[in-house]
């Protein structure tokens, strides 16, 4: 019997800094035949540290290594960031029902993100620039503090050359880019409504782009999102990340609008 | 004829053979059964000899969660950046005397954790003997009469059905069966397991509580509620089928070293619904910020979730937990409340 817990240590093979906070990791495959899709986490682990989640920020087809993204925030993501290439870091996974891509095949496709809710969408939008033809257009709303906090933007001149990429500062430092809400995109672009979304981000981000979004006649089944909960299992057992019928860590972490739109419970899931 | 009453009386186990059974079960194993302690409480305990055994309609105060998902388990050794497994270590084990509401707690439990290593272990060395034995007083109707056929969707290895002076032996795994031949009885009946859902789906009863619960919400049965709980989590621990648990790493003296370990945890605790970010529903970084959330994810957890993952009832009807709550918070009368509350509805409607 496997045992589901099981942590394999992967090698960092490479630190690629990402704006102030944040470093992106390059790690060898937690085992031959990983693989997983776009939306989809794996838990990270240092000894004595424990486990946090992370999504999995790398291209899904990778048959040699995988990224995570990882800002500094607490105990453990600082003991990661200390790490150095050449250390081992614990991963088990992947978990999680993924975004579903192949719905999007041929259609428009909007990727809203909000700060840290880039890492989780990147795999999708590598998959659109390695195969520009799979999706009809890819429009990339992005809305950051400022541009000390603005991840993958070496990446930004590829990505533009498939995806109409636009980003909205909320203080910006210099002029580059403008400053604003990721809701105000959706005035200034004119994204057809057919388009599915994919979203992740704040849960306040959330709340004003769906309500901007069914405005411009969106459907609830197109709207998908991914949430952020505390986990300890992955495995949809131990009730931490627990909302109404469902688990974030297992039925989620990506949820489509209309089934959090007829979440029957009491506790709202946004 | 005469042989067809020869063959019924010859699958019972009368008192003599069963006092002989018993002792035949202490000699080489760990048995745990229901025992009166001096102070007149029916806990479980290891059994010393049969005459303490308790098998009656009388529920213990624990469940037999205590020896099957182990409060707390080691599940790694580290040494630097090495993990080694570490499955519990335990002696073969007897549950003796688990009441047929509880045997529906264990079955609910086996397929919770049909996938976890360290469960699997304790279960490879556990033999579970059933009772027919119930309540006097029942709140679903499943459980208000035991009938055989109800056996084949509950995992257990033997089980005594009470008759008027003795015994009647089933069996339900090989197990229970080698057992049963090595002490040289061998009429007892086996009962082919089925799975664990039965053949008219979810419990009627279950399935209104859940529909209240999701399309009935009555906000003032919560607000109630949440006056009265105390948010002690002591319901949690009694109940048989609470599972939720906490992972946590604890570093030891010795450089490097350390195991990563699990234990019981309680949504009534603050620290179970942190959150990283602040958001909307959780602006203090908890999910459930008032004792009325709390309670109210308890009993969600209970009738909406457990029924809606499993197919199967997320509460036995034991009463344990309101037999413990400081607040005698009243786990049938909350449900009856949140049926009321749906029958008004739908009237309204």
């Amino acid at each position: 019997m496997i045992n589901e817990y099981k942590i394999y240590n992967c090698r960092i093979l490479e630190i690629i800094p990402e704006g102030a906070d944040s470093k992106t990791y390059t790690l060898s495959l937690p085992y031959r035949g990983f693989s997983f899709k776009p939306g989809q986490y794996v838990m990270a682990s240092l000894p004595g540290f424990g486990e946090a989640i992370f999504g999995l920020a790398s291209e899904m087809n990778d048959k040699k290594n995988i990224q995570i993204t990882v800002r500094k925030v607490g105990t453990l993501t600082s003991k990661l960031h200390n790490k150095k290439k050449g250390d081992l870091i614990g991963i088990r996974g992947p978990y999680g029902r993924p975004f579903p891509i192949d719905l999007a095949k041929a259609k428009n496709v909007l990727i809203v993100a909000g700060g840290i809710g880039i890492p989780p969408l990147r795999p999708f939008i590598l998959d659109a620039l390695k195969n520009p033809k799979k999706y009809k257009k890819v429009y990339i709303f992005y809305g950051s503090r400022n541009e000390s906090v603005l991840y993958y933007a070496k990446e930004f001149s590829r990505w533009k050359k498939v995806c109409d990429l636009n980003i909205t500062l909320d203080n910006p430092q210099t002029k580059k880019y403008p400053k604003g809400q990721v809701t105000a995109l959706f005035d200034i672009k004119n994204v057809p409504p057919d388009a599915i979304a994919f979203m992740c981000g704040p849960p306040v981000m959330y709340k004003f782009v769906i309500q901007k979004m069914l405005e411009q006649g969106f459907k609830p089944e197109n709207i998908y999102l991914s949430l952020e909960r505390h986990m300890d299992c992955a495995q949809g057992v131990c009730q931490h990340c627990a909302i109404g019928p469902y688990y974030v860590c297992k039925d989620g972490p990506v949820f489509s609008y209309a089934e959090l739109m007829n979440f029957k419970s009491w506790l709202s899931p946004l | 004829m005469v042989w067809g009453f020869f063959v019924i009386m010859n699958k019972r186990m009368n008192k003599n053979k069963f006092k002989q059974f018993v002792d035949y079960l202490l000699k080489n194993n760990q048995v745990y059964a229901p025992q009166y302690n001096v102070e007149g409480y029916l806990h479980l305990n290891k059994l010393a000899k049969p005459e303490d055994l308790y098998l009656g309609t009388e529920l213990p105060l624990d469940s037999w969660k205590w020896f099957m998902l182990l409060p707390y388990q080691k599940m790694f050794d580290y040494k630097g950046l090495e993990f080694k497994e570490s499955l519990p270590k335990i002696k073969n084990q007897i549950l003796l005397g688990v009441s047929i509401l509880d045997l529906q707690a264990l079955t609910l439990l086996n397929e919770v954790f049909a996938k976890d290593v360290y469960y699997e272990e304790i279960k490879k060395r556990t033999l579970v003997i059933g009772t027919s034995f119930l309540p006097e007083e029942n709140f679903y109707e499943y459980f208000a009469k035991f009938e055989e056929d109800k056996l084949e969707h509950l995992q257990f290895d033997i089980f005594l059905a009470k008759q008027k002076y003795d015994y009647k032996i089933y069996t339900g795994s090989e197990d229970g069966q080698r057992l049963l031949d090595k002490f040289n009885f061998k009429d007892y009946q086996h009962i082919e397991y089925a799975g664990p859902i039965r053949e008219e789906g979810l419990d009627a009863q279950m399935v209104a509580v859940k529909d209240g619960m999701q399309n009935y919400h009555d906000q003032k049965i919560w607000d109630d509620l949440g006056k009265r709980c105390m948010q002690c989590g002591k319901c949690t621990i009694a109940c048989p089928v609470c599972f939720c648990f906490r992972m946590f790493d604890q570093s030891s003296l010795e450089k490097e070293t350390g195991s990563k370990n699990r234990c019981w945890d309680s949504c009534f605790y603050n620290d179970f619904s942190k959150v990283a970010g602040a958001s909307p529903v959780a602006p203090k970084h908890f999910l459930l910020n008032t004792t009325a959330q709390k309670i109210y994810f308890w009993y969600e957890h209970h009738f909406v979730r457990t029924p809606a993952t499993y197919s199967l009832p997320g509460c036995v009807g034991c009463g344990r937990c309101t037999r413990t709550c400081p607040a005698d918070i009243d786990i049938f009368q909350v449900q009856r409340d949140i049926l009321a509350a749906r029958a008004r509805a739908q009237r309204k409607k």
